[in-house]
């Protein structure tokens, strides 16, 4: 009877495979969005006759014993996160972090979230905000008069006036990292939280402890390969198959002892 | 009655070789994972002086097939794939364990573990430490981990003594009590790949209609050896 049920682990276990792979292909242009990829495990090996057992019958001991396997589960679905390609927008406040950092935003309940997502927006009161609307930390408030503004590599953001020469800066964004940035938990809209896999956030500015810099005018793309995606569904779709195929025959030789006379 | 035995014997083996092939095919995506095999052995069992033995197939060793699997690009810089022998050392709660799955990432002291959180061990079997502000990792093929250019640690690569003494544990990974020893050449990782399961599927498969069809024959040996019985009852007691 195992059978069935190991070979119904290995379908589940592709079905997780293609909902990663759909959920990736359906981001393929979320700005910032990193691909997933499913991992598995194997499950619990049963003892059928374990190694060093005694022979009975002459005394000898068996070398290696029966283990069988019982199937297969997730281990992880983890982050690929590599440096998706930049997309130049000319969005003045439109910034791609070029490095393994992010943004930090406040949310409602107050709680910090993280982001690599630059798409930033202004709020009436000239608050920098992401396109969610959740206020990026620390506040930079851009005057109503200011003729543009421009945001350099260290994240500087200066405003320039119509009667002024001189650019006024107007503040510095900082950027976070994680010793283990995989372990973050996604919140969906492209933010992340903090988890006790990821270790604390470390904060510090664009251009320091390999942070990252920023890139005003550009927008991180997803880093999703359509390419591998596409072979990974096509493989995920044939391991599916490869484990039905083995239903039918375990209930086939199942079908046949139940026809013992 | 013997006969009904010896069948039954070889059909019970049938099943649990039946799992060894569902379990294979369900690990075909898992990283790392070695197909496994059992292996019958005969129990012989003495007849009366002048009579012949009975001979009975028993399912009492299983083979790990270590051979090597094809690696898959995933340009993620601590995705390491054995090409050749060996394996990688990690710390468990259990102890020391082998595993071919080298999907690792730094965990939140920057240590570098595996999915499941087991430490991976460098060639002095001391974790591998990774500094948060490191921006390029790279692996070289003799194991060497370097940030930003500056060394950090060998990988440890290790065979065990007595591959055959190699008892699998959940999560790709093989305890061996005889030890281990250090691979000496002929062993490269790769970077930014993944090892997959050495399971071949149409190998699989071709098993698994074997095994079914080795099955139904015995089963139809066991009908025939009923029908022979009862059709002796009944001449004898008719």
């Amino acid at each position: 009877m195992q059978s069935l049920k190991i070979a119904a682990t290995g379908m589940s276990a592709q079905q997780l495979r293609v909902d990663t792979i759909s959920n990736n292909l359906a981001n393929m242009s979320t700005t910032g969005y990193n691909a997933r990829r499913a991992e598995f495990a194997d499950l619990h090996y049963q003892q059928m006759a374990r190694a060093g057992t005694i022979n009975a019958a002459d005394g000898t001991v068996l070398p290696t014993g029966v283990q069988l396997g019982l199937g297969v589960r997730p281990a992880a679905i983890s982050v690929d996160l590599a440096q998706g390609a930049l997309s130049q927008t000319n969005g003045d406040l439109d910034v791609a972090i070029e490095g393994r950092g992010f943004l930090e935003a406040t949310l409602p309940n107050g709680q910090p979230a993280y982001t690599r997502d630059g798409g930033l927006q202004r709020t009436g009161d000239g608050l920098i905000v992401t396109s969610d609307g959740f206020p990026v930390v620390p506040d930079i408030v851009v005057p109503d008069d200011a003729r543009s503004i421009s945001i350099n590599a260290e994240g500087e953001v200066y405003a320039y006036f119509a009667d002024q020469v001189e650019p006024q800066l107007l503040g510095q964004f900082s950027l976070v990292g994680f010793s283990n940035a995989k372990g973050l938990e996604a919140l969906g809209s492209n933010l992340f939280a903090e988890t006790a896999a990821s270790g604390p956030p470390v904060v510090g500015l664009p251009g320091e402890d390999g942070l990252g810099t920023l890139r005003q005018g550009y927008l991180e793309d997803s880093s999703v390969d359509a390419v591998r995606e596409l072979t990974e569904l096509i493989e995920a779709q044939r391991g599916y198959e490869l484990n039905a195929k083995v239903i039918t025959a375990a209930d086939q030789m199942l079908g046949a002892t139940t026809q013992i006379r | 009655m013997s006969t009904s035995y010896v069948t039954l014997a070889r059909q019970v083996g049938l099943m649990a070789e039946m799992q060894t092939v569902a379990n294979n095919v369900a690990n075909v995506s898992t990283t790392g994972f070695r197909r496994e095999g059992v292996l019958y052995s005969e129990y012989v069992q003495a007849g009366p002086p002048g009579r012949e033995s009975v001979s009975i197939a028993a399912a009492r060793a299983r083979t790990v097939d270590l051979s090597q699997a094809s690696v898959e690009r995933t340009n993620a810089p601590l995705d390491l794939a054995i090409q050749g022998e060996g394996f990688f050392l990690v710390e468990t709660a259990r102890g020391e364990r082998l595993t071919r799955a080298g999907h690792f990432t730094p965990n939140e002291n920057g240590e570098l573990v595996t999915p499941e959180g087991h430490l991976v061990l460098d060639a002095g079997g001391a974790p591998v430490f990774i500094p948060p502000e490191a921006q390029a990792i790279s692996v070289a093929a003799d194991g060497t981990l370097s940030a930003d250019g500056r060394p950090l640690a060998q990988l440890g690569l290790v065979v065990p003594v007595d591959p055959q003494s190699m008892k699998r544990e959940p999560g790709q990974l093989f305890a061996t009590e005889a030890g281990t020893e250090p691979v000496i050449e002929g062993t490269a990782i790769l970077q930014g790949y993944l090892e997959g399961a050495n399971v071949d599927p149409v190998l699989e498969i071709a098993r698994m209609i074997e095994v079914q069809r080795a099955y139904e024959l015995g089963q139809a040996f066991i009908d025939r050896e009923s029908d022979r019985r009862s059709k002796l009852i009944d001449t004898l007691t008719r």
